[in-house]
């Protein structure tokens, strides 16, 4: 119902809004009458679901006006609720779901209430420990029940054995119970059961040997239990054998076929897979999550050609095993291959066969960017995960060709892609310029200490771009104003980025009140880690916590203490009184590894002359800044160190510019040589600002803003 | 593609009646906002609605089809990028809220 679209905009939509904008306007709508009887029950529910939600539902009394429409009540959570609001409750006639699942206060006598709701079909009440084997005989009651979760509850044995006379169970969710073979036995009569979650009880090899008692069971979890073997069951669909120990599945074949279609098994140590999977019938498995479990090899992938979701994160699989994923290819959609030992000669092999692939997780492995060009022969990829790899987004055309290419310009080949993560990977502001014609890209992860403003900067015209991560970046606060949020935008993550200041913020929102912020100095970020899915596999929590940790890094290291007051002072008034430079990234880069932090008292009012990014084998990036008021820059080279006036008259020379004057040709030669990061230049005493005109379109707001100038300067950039 | 035609060949109305009898002249465009005066109007089995331009409400009061109707032409301002709050007082919200449901809105 929450995706019902005329609840969600619309009119009706907004007379929610109102009537649940605060405790006061529910009371003023509720004085009015006694009963909701004309409203149609989807709209009670809504209405009173958003009440909930908001958490304006002051007393349990308001709950009455309700009574006679409301066929849906989801208390999920609300530890508020208690026996008084069962009271109000158990006159629900009409209700066919309730769901009071997490609710702490509710024990055995608030549950006394629900023994008189004859038309209940479903109920939730997992997670309320006070409920014990005494409660759970009010439940009985209700005879109607099809749907009973208990997991998590007080219950023991003696209870679930009671549970038996309610005949017309499908589903029975026993999780967390430590429930025995006995007690499982005596469920036999329930032979309606499709849907039973055994999870974490005492259930041993004897006990499983019950299941072939229910005709109709289609789904079975016995994740963390004893059980090694589990017999022959026809019926079922659905299979999660998690943190077992599993000799073997299926064992004695029947005369029917198996329709197993989906099987978890997250963190299961096979004895011996090759043999488990050779007894199983997995002609029909189109869902394989073997995350974190014991496989190495995929051999049994040859069997399974139906398969369209596969998780073999964690699994250390490495570049052999993806011939037999490939075999499997051409109804592959969803591929989790994260932390693997995969390369990108695998992807090779992936390529031409997984062609229908639409979900591609390759984080932390050791792809580089020679994957990007196998990647992009996978023309339904919507979702693809690099974070964590050797991905540099530039490649060198031969050995002998220093010229760059800019790999991420592959991936315009993929036209549905909506997702990319770049997280921790080595890629730089200039890099990411191919990506402003993925147009149908909505989420960009980025998180890395190599980006700038400038990279902010270039994704402006990403128009579908609704979640942008911008982590761990050197922003400064005049680059994250003078940005131009692309038009969906709708949150912006800016954690990690050390430095920018509490007032940033609000004159941000300001600017765009529809985008949301996220960082760790403004006090609006929500603590819900949900968007920040990114990161592979935030389902699993459970499991790999250990692993994961990193990518929900809830402390905040702060990077300003790795630099003196007077560096960052400097710094401070830099990115504040000269905007027009913001864009020139290298403040904080050259503090962080070049050798001129002795250099950074002038940063304060520093006329920004030249920065050069050498296109040299070892990456190091060479900056120079220049006093202002110097009209010879190059004199003062001998103000540097060493090193560095060596790299930088190499550089110059390079360019021809020993030959000096305003000349075009050298220039032009310098701004595609350095790529966008000039904006003025003085030489040998003469001012060439005049010439600017020819650079121009290699600085990154004017990249920003006119797409008409970007495609001659991504022509060059690609060209390299 | 014809009733996109009509629209834009001629400045139509049509009139809204609430349950008192009291009648609202609005633009055709406007109530076209409403999924099931949508249908009514352009139907192809032809509603007496349709040739008479004109729907009763025999369920919808006047101060809530007033709103209705300022819904409409506010609905219109806001799909053309203008940005204004669409006021709702809490009393009339249950009211709207079912009458909008009625029509789709």
């Amino acid at each position: 119902m929450d995706g019902d679209p005329e609840l969600v905009g619309g009119l009706v939509g907004r007379c929610i809004d109102a009537a649940t904008a605060s405790a006061e306007s529910v009371e003023r709508w509720r004085r009015q009458r006694r009963t909701l009887d004309r409203l149609p029950s989807y709209l009670a529910d809504a209405l009173l679901r958003r009440i909930i939600q908001r958490r304006i539902l002051l007393y349990p009394s308001w709950l009455e006006i309700f009574q006679n429409s409301a066929e849906e009540i989801d208390l999920k959570g609300e530890s508020s609720v208690d026996v008084e609001w069962l009271a109000y409750l158990g006159a629900f006639h009409h209700l066919r779901r309730l769901n009071l699942a997490n609710c702490r206060a509710v024990n055995n006598s608030a549950i006394w209430y629900l023994s008189g709701m004859s038309n209940l079909k479903e109920l939730d009440l997992s997670r309320c420990s006070k409920i014990t084997d005494a409660g759970i005989k009010h439940v009985l009651a209700i005879q109607n029940l099809e749907k009973l979760h208990v997991s998590e509850t007080g219950l023991t044995s003696n209870g679930v054995v009671l549970l038996s006379s309610l005949q017309n169970l499908n589903l029975l969710d026993l999780g967390g119970i430590s429930i025995t073979d006995e007690a499982l036995c005596s469920l036999q009569v329930l032979t309606n059961l499709e849907y039973l979650d055994l999870w974490g009880s005492k259930i041993s090899n004897r006990g499983v040997a019950v299941l072939e008692m229910f005709p109709k069971l289609s789904f079975l979890n016995i994740a963390w239990t004893e059980v090694t073997e589990l017999p022959y069951l026809p019926s079922i669909m659905c299979l999660n054998i998690s943190n077992c120990t599993i000799c073997s599945i299926f064992y004695g074949k029947g005369s029917t076929s198996a329709r197993l279609l989906k099987l978890f098994g997250i963190g299961t140590t096979f004895v011996d897979a090759d043999k488990v999977f050779s007894i199983m019938d997995t002609s029909h498995v189109t869902y394989l999550d073997v995350s974190s479990s014991s496989i190495c090899n995929l051999h049994f992938l040859v069997k399974m050609d139906m398969i369209e979701h596969l998780d073999v994160s964690f699994c250390g699989i490495n570049d052999d095993s993806v011939e037999y994923i490939a075999k499997a290819g051409k109804g592959l959609k969803f591929l989790n291959a994260s932390n693997s030992k995969l390369t990108s000669q695998g992807i090779r092999v992936l390529a031409g066969n997984a062609i229908n692939l639409e979900t591609l997780y390759l984080s932390n492995t050791s792809v580089d960017d020679v994957a990007l060009s196998y990647i992009a022969l996978m023309p339904s990829l919507r979702i693809v995960d690099l974070s964590r790899t050797k991905i540099k987004g530039f490649a060198y055309e031969s050995r002998d060709n220093l010229e760059k290419t800019f790999s991420l310009s592959l991936l315009q080949n993929l036209s549905h892609l909506e997702s990319l993560n770049l997280e921790d990977t080595l890629v730089e502001d200039e890099a990411l310029l191919p990506l402003v014609f993925l147009k149908q890209l909505r989420c960009l992860y980025l998180k890395s200490d190599l980006l700038s403003d400038v990279s902010l900067h270039i994704l402006s015209p990403l128009s579908s771009l609704t979640y942008l991560g911008f982590r761990n970046a050197v922003l400064s606060n005049s680059g994250l104003l003078l940005f131009v949020p692309p038009k969906a935008l709708h949150t912006l993550d800016l954690r990690g980025c050390w430095l920018l200041t509490e007032n940033v913020f609000s004159s941000f929102c300001k600017l765009h009140p529809r985008i949301e912020l996220r960082h760790e100095l403004d006090g609006m970020v929500p603590i819900d880690e949900n968007v920040s899915g990114g990161s592979t596999s935030s389902h699993r929590t459970y499991l790999t916590s250990e692993v994961r940790s990193e990518g929900s890094d809830g402390c905040f290291v702060d990077e300003r203490i790795k630099y003196s007051m007077e560096e960052l002072l400097g710094l401070q008034l830099s990115s504040l009184s000269t905007p027009a430079l913001h864009g020139l990234n290298m403040l904080p880069k050259e503090l962080k590894r070049s050798k001129m932090s002795n250099h950074i008292s002038f940063l304060n009012n520093l006329r920004l002359l030249l920065c050069i990014k050498k296109q040299v084998h070892t990456e190091e990036l060479l900056e120079v800044q220049f006093s202002p008021g110097s009209t010879l820059p190059l004199h003062d080279l001998n103000k540097l160190p060493k090193e560095l006036k060596r790299k930088v008259e190499e550089a110059l020379a390079g360019f021809g510019t020993k030959a000096a004057g305003p000349e075009v040709r050298p220039l032009r030669r310098l701004a595609n040589g350095v790529g966008y990061h000039v904006s003025s230049i003085f030489m040998d005493g003469a001012d060439l600002t005049a010439a600017l005109p020819i650079l121009l379109p290699q600085r990154p707001q004017t990249q920003v803003n006119s797409p008409s100038l970007i495609n001659p300067t991504f022509a060059h950039l690609v060209r390299y | 593609m014809e009733t996109g035609e009509e629209n834009t060949r001629k400045e139509e109305t049509v009139k809204l009646i609430s349950a008192e009898g009291f009648e609202f002249v609005i633009d055709k465009k406007a109530a076209m906002v409403s999924q099931t005066i949508r249908n009514m109007l352009t139907s192809p089995g032809g509603f007496a609605e349709t040739q008479h331009g004109q729907v009763t409400f025999p369920e919808i009061s006047t101060p809530i089809l007033e709103k209705i109707c300022q819904y409409f032409y506010w609905s219109l301002e806001y799909s053309s990028g203008k940005e204004t709050e669409f006021h709702i007082e809490p009393e009339i919200t249950l009211e709207l809220m079912m009458a909008a449901n009625y029509l789709h809105t």
